[in-house]
């Protein structure tokens, strides 16, 4: 049996991987031996990430599906489940909602419904369907935040609203996960130069911000802490130092 | 700032090629420009003493340099190379620079992904740093620490002719292993040294912080734009407070090293330094501006390196242009086995930052960056 199938392999499971941030997540944490659980909603991008990941020799498991969708959550827990463990559940899939991105007094309110479906109920979804494993692993649940979690912009209510609950989320798991070994933390990962952010902001010149790479060093840096200590915060990926809440 | 106020002419044979014992002197023999605002002064760093006065507070790094240039090798085409260990992000995880030899730098055709040994321990790259893509991420799962004991030695570049016991890597300050590259502005201090700073009422305070790798000359236009790789630091609860007693009472403080202002200043809350633990980036440079020291003992820095921006934000880009001209008439040594500098800022300049504490400010602990 080769290392790579060893129950001793740790295991992350990605949403929204075939591009921008996850799928550079998934690069990280393939390079250092994760076998991976991978989702999306673009069969053929995620195809494509899942040919590509296998070059670091470790298994992944590709399930093309919507995380608003509970059978589909139920289906990737179930590829945790049959890797043995997971050590890492990286809740990255988010909804824009409609672009370009409308005032709350405008918003279709089944498309804010959606936008929660996707950002607020299925990161809480997955933590339900894998929970046993990660108590299991004493795991670490990152949900990936933004500025507009605080910021109050003007047209990003939809979204903002969402993380906000998301930070929130994160916050009450955390402390009601404590007693379990799990952790759970908020990240945010700045300004990046994504398929998502040019949805945001369509036609504007993105080629200032930085690629999501530029984020390597603080998730090199996250994933080295104890999880224990980590647990609880929130974290800016860009921020020029990272340090455990005291 | 423009990288064209980093650049100074400095000849190349004003490089330190062995370490001060190898060349006929002790450790605290070396030479030592005084800096300050009233002009320079020429001495010997065993003097320093002569230049401090009571009350004055040193703050130095306790991080013990690490045998951190390993053999390795991989099928790259290009046979043997070295891999110079830059920093420990833990399980397995580190950040590192792989050179053809201590002398030539890279780049080796790596691809993301593949595998390479490292002092017999199985390895693999798995990105290359952004913005710095000489460095690369790589996982080395097994026991480091061991293997850098049985088949490591100190990183050690070109200009250094021959190579060096651990020993001379170390300074009398070093308690905590961790860095890549020696913080060598403690280089010179002695037994000596230190019993006459105590003679003189000089006060001492530590933190650790880990040094990577070298930074290369800064490439960017706009100096601020340059990347800087995050270090682990420590800054404890004492030394907070010793710094914090010192300013309030208008006594100086004087960072040995730049690794010492870096913590400090990442420990800075916009009112105080406060105990910290964790990575820190912060770049120095005159636009952000220093609040936690007066003064800094370090080596003399190249050309075009972020470092120089940290020394213009202390004490200004004229008195640090003058006292490298000075350093170079006289023929000063630059490097980690090289000569000293005392850089003595206004005092008034920064002490502006601490005003009273009326209300005890609460940080925000869980909201952390």
């Amino acid at each position: 049996m080769s290392a790579s199938t060893h129950p001793s392999t740790p295991v992350a499971l990605i949403t929204g991987a075939s591009r921008g941030l996850g799928e550079t997540l998934a690069h990280f944490l393939a390079g250092q031996g994760y076998n991976l659980v991978i989702t999306a909603r673009r069969a053929d991008l995620l195809d494509q990430t899942a040919r590509a990941l296998a070059a670091y020799g470790g298994q992944v498991m590709a399930l093309p599906g919507d995380v608003a969708d509970a059978d589909h959550r139920g289906k990737l827990a179930g590829a945790a489940q049959s890797f043995g463990r997971l050590d890492l559940l990286l809740n990255n899939a988010s909804s824009l909602g409609p672009t370009p991105l409308l005032a709350l007094a405008d918003y279709p309110l089944d498309q804010l419904a959606q936008v929660y479906a996707v950002n607020v109920i299925a990161p809480v979804g997955l933590v339900q369907a894998t929970l046993p494993l990660l108590r299991a692993a004493d795991g670490l649940v990152v949900n990936i935040s933004s500025d507009a979690a605080v910021g109050g912009y003007s047209t990003w209510g939809g979204y903002g609203s969402s993380k906000a609950a998301l930070d929130l989320i994160s916050l009450t798991l955390a402390n009601e996960l404590k007693a379990s070994g799990v952790a759970v933390a908020s990240v945010d990962p700045g300004d990046l130069r994504t398929d998502m952010h040019r949805e945001a902001f369509p036609g504007e010149d993105l080629s200032n911000l930085p690629t999501p790479d530029a984020t390597l060093p603080f998730w090199a840096w996250l994933l080295g802490q104890e999880r224990a200590s980590i647990s609880g915060g929130r974290y800016q990926a860009q921020a020029e130092r990272w340090e455990v809440p005291s | 700032m423009k990288r064209a106020d980093l650049i100074f002419d400095r000849p190349p044979d004003l490089a330190a090629t062995a370490p001060a014992e190898r060349r006929g002197l002790n450790r605290d023999e070396v030479r030592l420009l005084v800096s300050a605002p009233g002009g320079h002064t020429h001495a010997q760093f065993r003097d320093l003493a002569d230049f401090l006065q009571p009350g004055d507070l040193l703050v130095v790094n306790h991080s013990t340099t690490l045998p951190a240039s390993l053999p390795a090798a991989a099928r790259l085409g290009v046979g043997d190379f070295t891999l110079n260990l830059s920093t420990n992000f833990g399980h397995g995880l580190w950040v590192a620079e792989p050179r053809l030899s201590s002398a030539q730098p890279g780049p080796l055709p790596i691809t993301a992904g593949e595998r390479f040994t490292a002092a017999g321990l199985d390895a693999r790259f798995i990105r290359p740093y952004p913005g710095l893509e000489r460095l690369w991420f790589v996982s080395i799962p097994g026991d480091v620490s061991t293997a850098m004991g049985q088949f490591g030695s100190p990183i050690r570049y070109g200009y250094v002719s021959e190579s060096y016991p651990l020993d001379y890597y170390q300074t009398i300050f070093a308690r905590v292993p961790g860095s890549a590259e020696m913080p060598s502005a403690a280089r010179p201090f002695t037994r000596r040294v230190l019993d006459s700073l105590s003679d003189t009422g000089v006060e001492i305070a530590g933190i650790v912080l880990h040094t990577g790798v070298s930074s290369l000359e800064v490439e960017a236009e706009e100096v601020e734009s340059h990347p800087l790789c995050p270090e682990p630091y420590i800054v404890p609860a004492a030394t907070a407070q010793a710094v914090n007693t010192a300013r309030r009472e208008g006594r100086r403080v004087i960072a040995v090293g730049t690794t010492a202002v870096r913590a400090l200043e990442s420990a800075w809350d916009g009112r105080q330094v406060r105990a910290a633990s964790g990575f820190t980036r912060l770049y120095i440079h005159p636009r952000r501006g220093v609040f936690t020291v007066d003064g800094l003992i370090s080596g003399l820095h190249d050309p075009v390196t972020s470092h120089l921006a940290m020394l213009y934000a202390i004490a200004g880009q004229d008195m640090i242009r003058s006292a490298y001209a000075e350093a170079v008439h006289e023929g000063y040594l630059w490097h980690e086995f090289g000569d000293s500098h005392l850089i003595l800022a206004d005092q008034r300049a920064n002490q502006q930052y601490y005003l009273p504490v009326r209300n005890p400010v609460h940080a925000v602990s869980t909201m952390v960056a």
